[in-house]
């Protein structure tokens, strides 16, 4: 079970340019804003090589002319310029927006819809909380970076470009001192960058490993005093805080280097400026004014930006990838059970004829008479099977009861028949037909299913109801809580049927819950009806409502029921003793106590325990009728 | 008011040890920003005082005089403008000097509070008695541990520096800008306030947005969260189209509240940026024009434009921090309550008791416990334990056995009554040398994410493997164990394989039986194991009877029956008690149960003839 799909990332140091082409395929739909946000980041970069020009030329004028008509102008320009490079701040922000929502709306949309589709398998081995962070914090993390890293793309390169020709243009000599400090700059922020890539990887990763420590101090505490390893737990931490020191430590001291290597890198510029181009300042060649000097300082001092912020995008991709490559191999896994497309075809050639009662969306009879399973097996890893040689043949109307040990292989049996998980060996036939030959949605829409530990949706009782069918009414939810006991309960919380249940449920009682999820079945009215009894004990009252529910759910439907009370067991048509992947006994309740055999000690210890149970819970006297 | 010099001290008592560090720290970066500062006033007396001496009206600066006087005078400067040059580059060296030391200083202040915060929290928790525990929620508890500890951590390192930064950055440059030209000055300070008082105004305005994104998003996670955590009961009714349309609800109301304030950011980012600009251009074009009338000097001028570039972008950033400041506050708070909880056993560390290990002789004496008022749990209870022997004690869930356990532990103290372990009052003795005699197994046990080897060895670091694998055969789980594909090695909880519950409990009787103590409890500690293991076990425990007292918690009247002694327990008081044959001759509750068993046998006997006969009708002649 332990797969490794979901541990520790590994990082790459390469990016890995074939996964980004195939990431940057869902900026596609939104071509416009990035052609809006590219043209923004072009025309900043143009104004942002006009500045220290403009201011140049000012100073040459006022120096050269005093006030003057083109001093005026100059002005004029320089406020424009302001204005204009607002402008396109607020768009370029804007289309960033529509792009980072835009593409992060599509890939939720996709991975959740992906999420819906894939087989249990799937997430037997990926805990909850990792597969909730691939659809919110990946995506975010993908969706944020793309708009900016082209952004940035375009901007850097762009001014980066204009600088260099603008000063080329005006004075190359000079112009290449200064874009010689380029080289050194790109080095050292490639180098920091990817240092501090690496140290905020580690605090993040102890990070995390803090805040499992702290889960652990707080839902173990008992445990640990009893123990009375306080000190030694907090040793253990104390490693852990150190760690985080030291990497926090880290990635403060290279950003404490890197900016001032940075600075002093354009200070260097700026001082071969005003070196190499004082001197050629007096000379006659006359390109050379005091207003071209200063803006040549300028635009030493202003390199390093772009440079550094280039680098850091190329970082942040790398930062990303990994979130990136989750996010595509989620997109990219194919269910393990769907329609073939024979059943494919068949669908969408009935897709058109009008819904009737006598035909289902597949083309074959809406109804189950027959349900067989033939020579069934299946395993997890080969060598290791779960299941073996089942063989069962049932009718509508009838009950079947699954006991036996945990583990055993009873709620594999369920999980095959509801095609949660297909068999790897033999077949499983309705009225004679291999299930894979009839659609996954026809057949899993006929099942009611209650599982062991029943789990609701945040909402109303009423809604948590109406989640068996969708249409029903409200007197129809009613009916269906009065079916199973639930009536009782619920007309007695605060809100009634609009009574909120909370998160998975847990204003509620385990008992109550069950009870819900009864209703919620029986509404469905599904042909097929699976049920597995929860073993966790619920007061006396509320058990007897459950039991008296549940037989008359059963009625009249082919029942599947993991059975763990008494009265469910006794009341099947057919009983199957199930251990280690077998059938080993198989008949009626009189039948098999008959026999004296497995389930006749099963039997005996199932109803010693729940009679103890009984008197022990005060209940003074338990009538033999109760307890069937 | 009284809050706030609480959350004051609170704050100074946090900086302990580290306030000299945080102030070299702050003179760091005095001295970097005035390095910082020289660095573009190089150009400015190289330009007025070499390049444009002589021309214009205005005289340079007494300030650009001398400077050019100390520098070798302004003929030999123009000839050797490399040093210059060199005076900028080592200037900005020194400046970024400092500013390492700066971030090296204040990272090591900031962190090391923060380490130590940490500690403190994780200590406290531990510290903490049960019942503050039993009010509080774990998500809450976490949630103060990591990420208010991480929001004190971010005003510490990058709050704190900002705005000591922004402040001293501009601070530092005033008087030489003053010293150079008051004009100008003032039209360089012009538009400050209007900077920084329109981000907080923003800021202020804004955070609405932010929450409602912020709620937004945590709604699309729930939605996830709940649908992931409901896919089987998702696919039983196959409801993956209403999913996938409720998700589509949240996903797009996630995607407006997202774009809208990306809408608002930009509004911020562009009219800010304007204001900025504007405030440069008002610098350019009123020197431009004093630069034109003469009054202003070229290289001044220069100063000007560059200086205002260092301190007002710095300044901007002062919104989106000053209206954060309260998110520290709020966490600062959330912390300290935590650690102004009374710990446990903070007065009461008396007595060191005799001999290292007690021999196990349990006492209870008339002992009552009520976890609130007018509801007790525990009536009057009393019992005797002998050294070495067994107590069973029985009794429906809520009737107070798990509490009698909690009390012999110290988890929680009994409010009237005595309870003495060896003849010392339990209250004289000190808790860890309590809890270090017993061993408990709690029915549902907590492992430690580590192997099963850590975890075997945790109660007794000392002991060999031979010791181990003893315990764990009695514990009846060493095959088990065997069978992983790590065997003892393999890792166990949240990152490793994940134990089925009887596993579990059987591990945790292995970890008790490891610690070999004066007292083993087992508080149902076997109701996960089927019942021939639980036989098992309980024979392999009865067999080593006399090595410890044991304490035994069960529903059932099989598991308990072999004790030494037995007591009832119902709604906390002490109904029958004696050994299984004295309290069958009483015919209680105790009574009534084992003839249940009985019972319960001859009836399915009964039910079992009645099939036969049946079957014995409906079969074929």
């Amino acid at each position: 079970m332990s797969d490794v799909a979901f541990q520790e990332d590994e990082y790459h140091r390469q990016l890995d340019l074939a996964l980004w082409r195939r990431v940057l395929r869902h900026a596609r739909p939104y071509r416009r804003p990035l052609l809006g946000l590219s043209v923004a980041a072009l025309v900043v970069a143009t104004v942002e090589v006009f500045f220290p020009l403009a201011t140049g030329w000012l100073i040459d004028e006022a120096v050269a002319n005093g006030v003057s008509g083109r001093l005026y102008a100059l002005a004029g320009f320089y406020f424009a310029l302001c204005l204009l490079l607002s402008v396109c701040i607020f768009a370029f922000i804007s289309f960033a927006g529509r792009v980072a929502t835009g593409v992060a709306f599509d890939l939720r949309e996709q991975a959740f819809t992906r999420l819906q589709q894939l087989s249990f398998a799937y997430f037997d081995v990926r805990p909850v909380g990792w597969l909730v962070t691939r659809v919110t914090a990946d995506v975010s993390k993908i969706s944020s970076l793309l708009p900016w890293f082209l952004l940035d793309l375009v901007w850097g390169g762009s001014l980066i470009l204009g600088i260099a020709v603008a000063m080329l243009w005006i004075n190359w000599p000079l112009a290449l001192i200064v874009l010689a400090i380029m080289p050194p700059i790109s080095l050292i922020s490639v180098f920091f960058q990817r240092r501090m890539l690496g140290s905020s990887r580690l605090i993040r990763k102890t990070n995390s490993q803090m805040t499992a420590a702290f889960n652990e101090a707080i839902t173990g505490v008992r445990t640990t005093k009893t123990l009375v390893r306080e000190d030694e737990a907090l040793r253990e931490f104390q490693g852990l805080s150190s760690g985080m020191f030291q990497h926090c430590m880290r990635n403060a001291l290279q950003s404490a280097a890197y900016l001032p290597m940075v600075m002093s890198l354009g200070s260097l510029g700026v001082g071969l400026v005003l070196w190499r181009g004082g001197v050629t300042l007096g000379s006659a060649e006359g390109s050379m004014t005091l207003g071209t000097l200063i803006a040549f300082m300028q635009f030493a001092a202003f390199l390093h930006m772009p440079v550094e912020e280039l680098a850091r995008r190329f970082t942040d991709l790398q930062s990303a990838q990994a979130a990136a490559e989750r996010v595509q191999s989620l997109l990219d896994t194919e269910p393990a059970i769907a329609d073939s497309p024979a059943v494919c075809a068949r669908l969408a050639a009935h897709s058109a004829d009008a819904p009737r009662d006598d035909v289902a969306i597949d083309g074959f009879s809406p109804r189950i008479e027959r349900i067989a399973f033939r020579d069934v097996g299946f395993w997890y890893k080969p060598g290791e099977p779960v299941l073996q040689h089942f063989d069962l043949e049932v009718r509508m109307g009838q009950t079947i009861a699954l006991v036996g040990a945990t583990g055993g292989g009873k709620s594999t049996i369920v999980s095959l028949l509801a095609r949660f998980y297909e068999p790897t060996e033999g077949r499983i036939e309705v009225d004679g037909v291999e299930y894979r030959e009839r659609a996954l949605e026809w057949w899993q829409s006929n099942f009611g299913i209650v599982l062991q530990s029943p789990v609701l949706f945040s909402g109303s009782v009423r809604e948590n109801i109406r989640y068996g069918r969708l249409d029903a009414t409200d007197e129809e939810v009613e009916a269906a809580a009065r079916l199973v006991n639930a009536h009782g309960f619920i007309s007695e919380l605060s809100e009634g049927y609009d009574f909120d249940v909370g998160e998975r449920g847990n204003r509620l009682s385990t008992g109550q819950r069950q009870l819900i999820s009864l209703a919620r079945a029986v509404i469905a009215d599904p042909q097929v009806f699976i049920l597995d009894e929860a073993t966790s004990s619920v007061d006396t009252e509320t058990e007897r409502l459950i039991q008296d529910g549940v037989h008359r759910v059963l009625e009249g439907r082919l029942s599947f029921v993991i059975a763990h009370r008494l009265s469910t067991i006794r009341a099947a048509d057919l009983i199957l003793v199930i251990d280690a992947g077998r059938v080993v006994e198989q008949g009626t309740h009189a039948e098999l106590m008959a026999r004296r055999g497995r389930y006749h000690a099963l039997y005996v210890g199932q109803f010693t325990r729940q009679r103890e149970q009984a008197w022990l819970a005060g209940d003074a006297t338990p009538s033999k009728a109760e307890l069937r | 008011m009284q809050a706030q010099t609480h959350r004051l001290r609170l704050f100074w008592r946090l900086l302990a040890g580290q306030r000299l560090v945080y102030a070299c720290a702050t003179l760091a970066l005095v001295v970097a920003s005035c390095f910082l500062y020289l660095v573009p006033l190089v150009p400015q007396i190289v330009i007025d005082g070499v390049f444009m001496a002589g021309e214009g009206e205005a005289a340079p600066s007494r300030l650009t005089a001398w400077a050019v006087e100390r520098l070798g005078g302004e003929t030999f400067l123009r000839q050797n403008l490399w040093l210059p040059a060199l005076l900028i580059l080592a200037f900005s060296a020194i400046a970024g000097a400092f500013t390492y030391l700066r971030g090296r200083w204040s990272a090591r202040a900031s962190e090391s509070i923060i380490r130590r915060l940490r500690d403190q929290v994780y200590d406290q928790l531990q510290h903490l008695p049960c019942r503050y525990f039993d009010q509080a929620e774990t998500g809450d508890l976490i949630q103060r541990a990591t990420s208010d500890v991480e929001t004190v951590r971010t005003f510490l390192t990058s709050h704190v520096v900002e705005i000591g930064r922004a402040l001293i950055m501009f601070l530092v440059p005033l008087p030489l800008m003053l010293s150079i030209d008051w004009r100008m000055t003032l039209v360089s300070v012009l538009l400050m306030p209007v900077i920084v008082g329109f981000s907080v105004f923003f800021f202020l305005k804004v955070k609405s947005a932010f929450r409602q994104t912020d709620e937004a998003e945590a709604k699309l996670t729930t939605t996830v969260q709940e649908n992931l955590a409901g896919i089987r009961v998702v696919r039983a009714f196959a409801r993956q189209a209403f999913e996938e349309q409720k998700f589509g609800q949240a996903n797009t109301t996630h995607r407006e509240r997202d774009f809208r304030l990306y809408r608002i950011l930009a509004w911020f980012w562009s009219s800010s940026d304007l204001i900025c600009f504007l405030q440069r251009a008002l610098v350019v074009c009123a020197g431009a024009w004093w630069v034109a009338t003469g009054s202003l000097q070229v290289g001044a001028f220069f100063f000007f434009i560059t200086a205002v570039g260092m301190f007002m972008w710095p300044l901007r950033q002062m919104g989106r921090i000053l209206t954060d400041l309260g998110k520290a506050i709020v966490a600062l708070d959330r912390i300290g309550e935590i650690l102004g909880a009374a710990r446990e056993s903070a007065a009461d560390q008396v007595a060191a008791p005799g001999p290292e290990t007690l021999r196990g002789e349990i006492v209870f004496d008339r002992v009552s416990f009520a976890h609130a008022e007018n509801s007790p749990v525990l009536r009057e209870v009393s019992f005797r334990v002998p050294a070495g022997s067994s107590l069973a004690i029985l009794g429906p869930s809520g009737s107070g056995k798990s509490t009698i356990i909690n009390l012999l532990l110290r988890l929680y103290d009994h409010d009237a009554g005595e309870i003495r372990l060896d003849g010392h009052d339990l209250r004289e003795l000190d808790r860890a040398f309590v809890r270090r005699q017993m061993s408990v197994v709690m029915q549902e046990p907590f492992l430690y994410s580590k192997t099963l080897r850590e975890n075997l060895r945790l109660a007794r670091p000392g002991a060999n493997d031979e010791e181990i694998i003893e315990a764990t055969t009695v514990a009846a789980v060493h095959d088990s164990i065997q069978r992983f594909a790590h065997r003892y090695d393999t890792l166990v909880g949240e990152r490793g394989v994940t134990l089925s519950g009887g596993q579990r409990q059987r591990v945790a009787i292995a970890r008790a039986l490891v610690k070999a103590p004066a007292v083993l409890i087992l508080d149902d500690a076997l109701s996960a194991v089927d019942t021939d293991t639980e036989a098992a076990i309980l024979a392999a425990l009865a067999a080593r009877a006399g090595h410890h007292t044991t304490i035994l918690i069960a529903h059932r009247v099989s598991t308990v029956m072999h004790a030494d002694q037995i007591i009832v327990l119902e709604q906390g008081r002490v109904t029958e008690s004696g050994t299984h044959l004295a309290l069958l001759e009483r015919g209680g509750l105790y009574a009534r149960l084992w003839q249940a068993q009985g019972e319960a046998a001859e009836d399915c006997e009964r039910e079992r003839l009645a099939g036969l006969a049946a079957r014995a009708e409906t079969a074929p002649p």
